[in-house]
């Protein structure tokens, strides 16, 4: 049995090459090529293909954009993104839009031909390098519920923690609070340090993930 | 003694300094009327006695050779009526005499005005001899000073005639005098201060108005005039000052023009340069990287054809270099201009720059972004881009820092920007001065063009926080 597969790229000479490529293999043969995201939802509908290549970004409809459209219309066609995005904002969004696997153009030549296998047997193909991105969805956050150190915390500590993540500066905080900087500074230091915290950032995470601000308005 | 002097005088300063010229010019006026009073009443009052005492001596001696010659008949008719009454008559003529006798050679009172009896010690007071013209000497009694003269009647064969001038009147005239000078004195008082009150009022006036004017002038109110209110020195400031108000109006508005045209010069600048970058970023991407992507898969899929080894290991390494730089164009593009900044966003765009940041720098990054559900506009998502890029970039290169982070965090009508690092720090107010903060020049000039606030707290030793908002124009 040949895997059907439909190439949807902006770009004619890759599109030749890939057609090249996949048709030099006994078990694939291209039956279609699309320019760009909608005609590439007019020739899914038309031919059903096994497996659509699709690039992410294109003229007119965009890869992004036409995923969703894709598995609306041919809800039976795997999709497999070839893109030159290593970001992993695209990857975790062509996921979420239900895409089957997701495959680097610099590793096109390599991994290509056992993505489109690997997806075609019903697994979900993912670039090495952007595996981690899947990881961190699915590890829990490493936050210990039982015991919050948010509540080994003293009064003042809390208060200077709060406005500092809530983005005033030590001279502010200091002012609000009849405070020198340097105390702030010394209860700020304390605080995160009892929080195991090392930045700025990482306590506005940490009140966000905890919901701390609506707890002291 | 030059600093004694000038201390002292530096004193006189603090207190004529301290007070208004209202006070000062009240003050000159009513001291000057004082004065004047002053002396002019104890100049009269010296000159009023001096001249009263004269014509009080000349008093006593004229009534009492007067007395002594009218007597002398009577005493030697020893008519001691007409003799009581001629003391009578001498006393009420001359409302200062206060009293007169007639004394016997051998120092017997003949005659005198006294109504309950006669003084004994006054009979001593005063004498003549038989040949003198007349003697005055001056008593002090317990009723002031006394004139007493002493005159001998027929060359003192018939006794001697005494007349008592007293200076009580004198002293009640100059009293008066020196009290009407005094109210007079109070009067032009009164009057000068009203005058003077007047006067600094007229003065006055005017430069209060010049005052207020300076004030609105330093708010930058320049539409602001003061009337000429005399013809005088200070008409010609009010003047000067009008004029120097016209003319820093016109230049507060030929550098807002100016800088106006900065803003647009700069803001195009900027843009040209974003829209540049944006335009090679996609045709590398689009074009340039899709063609190698083709030679890598050509190259495949001309060694799987080939059966000949050596030519399929030539075509690996033919890929090999293609893949090298198809990965370095695409680094490339994203240097240039990241296509998630456009496509997915400033959330998506700072989490890639900061990954690829984590590693290039052995360093701490961490990154906070909230409520950035839905898109900013993109000349602040690019701005807010650059800012972080440059002012990460600043902390790799100076800060020595162990940990940096980046915040940002869209409030209702603004979106904040911190970033911080555990550095070395710097002082802020010298750092203008500092080639190795030329970046935080251009993130300064990318924020006011964004109508937005920069403030940088850092310390030499506690690192660097820069505190970023930028204003959300209601959509």
């Amino acid at each position: 049995m040949t895997i059907k597969i439909l190439i949807a790229d902006d770009h004619a000479v890759l599109r030749s090459g890939l057609r090249l490529l996949l048709n030099a293999q006994p078990d694939i043969t291209v039956v279609g090529e699309a320019d760009d995201g909608s005609e590439a939802l007019v020739l899914a509908g038309k031919l059903t293909p096994d497996l659509i290549v699709l690039d992410l970004s294109m003229a007119g409809l965009g890869g992004l954009e036409a995923l969703p459209l894709l598995r609306k219309v041919s809800p039976s066609s795997r999709v497999l993104v070839l893109t030159m995005h290593d970001d992993e904002s695209y990857l975790r969004q062509a996921l979420r839009e239900g895409a089957h696997g997701y495959v680097l153009k610099k590793a096109a030549d390599s991994e290509l031909l056992s993505a489109i296998r690997a997806v075609m047997r019903g697994e979900i193909y993912v670039h090495p390098s952007l595996t981690r991105v899947l990881l961190e969805d699915i590890l829990p956050p490493t936050m210990d519920e039982t015991t919050n150190p948010w509540d080994a915390l003293s009064d003042r500590e809390r208060e200077v923690l709060l406005q500092v993540a809530r983005g005033f500066t030590s001279a502010q905080i200091a002012d609000q609070m009849n405070l020198s900087p340097k105390t702030v500074e010394t209860y700020r230091s304390r605080g995160m340090e009892k929080l195991g915290l090392r930045s700025r950032a990482a306590l506005v995470q940490f009140i966000l993930a905890h919901n701390l601000f609506s707890d002291h308005p | 003694m030059t600093t004694r002097e000038e201390t002292n005088s530096n004193r006189l300063w603090a207190v004529a300094g301290g007070v208004n010229i209202r006070t000062k010019i009240l003050g000159i006026v009513l001291a000057l009327v004082l004065l004047l009073g002053a002396a002019v009443t104890l100049q009269v009052r010296a000159t009023v006695s001096k001249t009263m005492n004269i014509q009080l001596e000349e008093q006593s001696v004229s009534a009492s050779r007067d007395l002594a010659a009218r007597a002398t008949d009577m005493i030697l008719i020893n008519d001691m009526y007409s003799l009581h009454q001629l003391l009578l008559d001498t006393e009420a003529n001359n409302s200062n005499v206060r009293y007169a006798f007639i004394v016997t050679p051998n120092n017997q009172v003949l005659a005198h005005t006294f109504g309950d009896g006669f003084p004994q010690n006054l009979l001593v007071a005063n004498t003549v001899e038989t040949m003198e013209h007349h003697r005055t000497v001056i008593l002090e009694t317990d009723e002031g000073k006394i004139w007493d003269t002493a005159v001998p009647i027929f060359d003192g064969q018939a006794g001697i005639a005494r007349v008592g001038i007293s200076d009580q009147q004198l002293h009640q005239t100059v009293e008066n005098i020196t009290t009407q000078l005094l109210i007079t004195t109070l009067l032009v008082s009164a009057i000068g201060i009203t005058t003077a009150a007047l006067l600094t009022w007229v003065l006055t006036r005017p430069i209060l108005q010049l005052v207020r004017a300076t004030q609105a002038v330093g708010r930058g109110d320049f539409s602001h005039r003061v009337n000429r209110w005399a013809n005088d020195e200070i008409g010609d400031l009010a003047d000067s000052f009008n004029k120097m108000t016209v003319q820093l109006a016109h230049a507060a508005d030929e550098h807002a023009e100016r800088e106006q045209l900065r803003v647009r010069y700069v803001n195009g600048v900027i843009a040209a340069q974003e829209d540049e970058r944006k335009r090679i970023a996609r045709e590398l991407h689009d074009s340039t990287s899709q063609t190698l992507t083709s030679l890598l898969i050509g190259l495949r899929a001309l060694g799987d054809a080939c059966p000949q080894p050596e030519i399929h290991t030539r075509a690996d390494e033919l890929r090999n270099i293609a893949a090298r730089t198809l990965d370095d164009v695409h680094m490339l593009a994203l240097q240039l201009r990241p296509s998630v900044l456009d496509d997915l966003g400033l959330p998506e765009a700072l989490e890639r720059h900061i990954a690829d940041c984590r590693r290039h720098y052995p360093i701490n990054l961490d990154l906070a972004v909230n409520g950035l559900e839905s898109r900013l506009p993109p000349n602040i998502e690019t701005a807010l881009y650059r800012i972080t890029q440059e002012a990460l970039t600043n902390i790799f290169r100076h800060a020595e820092a162990e940990t940096a982070s980046v915040i940002v965090e869209k409030r209702e009508d603004k979106v904040i920007t911190i970033i911080e690092d555990d550095g070395k720090g710097f002082n802020p107010n010298q750092a203008s001065h500092n080639n190795n903060h030329l970046g935080l020049y251009g993130i300064r000039e990318r924020i006011e063009l964004l109508s937005g606030t920069l403030v940088i707290e850092s310390s030499e030793g506690h690192g660097t926080s820069l505190f970023i908002e930028i204003p959300l124009s209601p959509a």
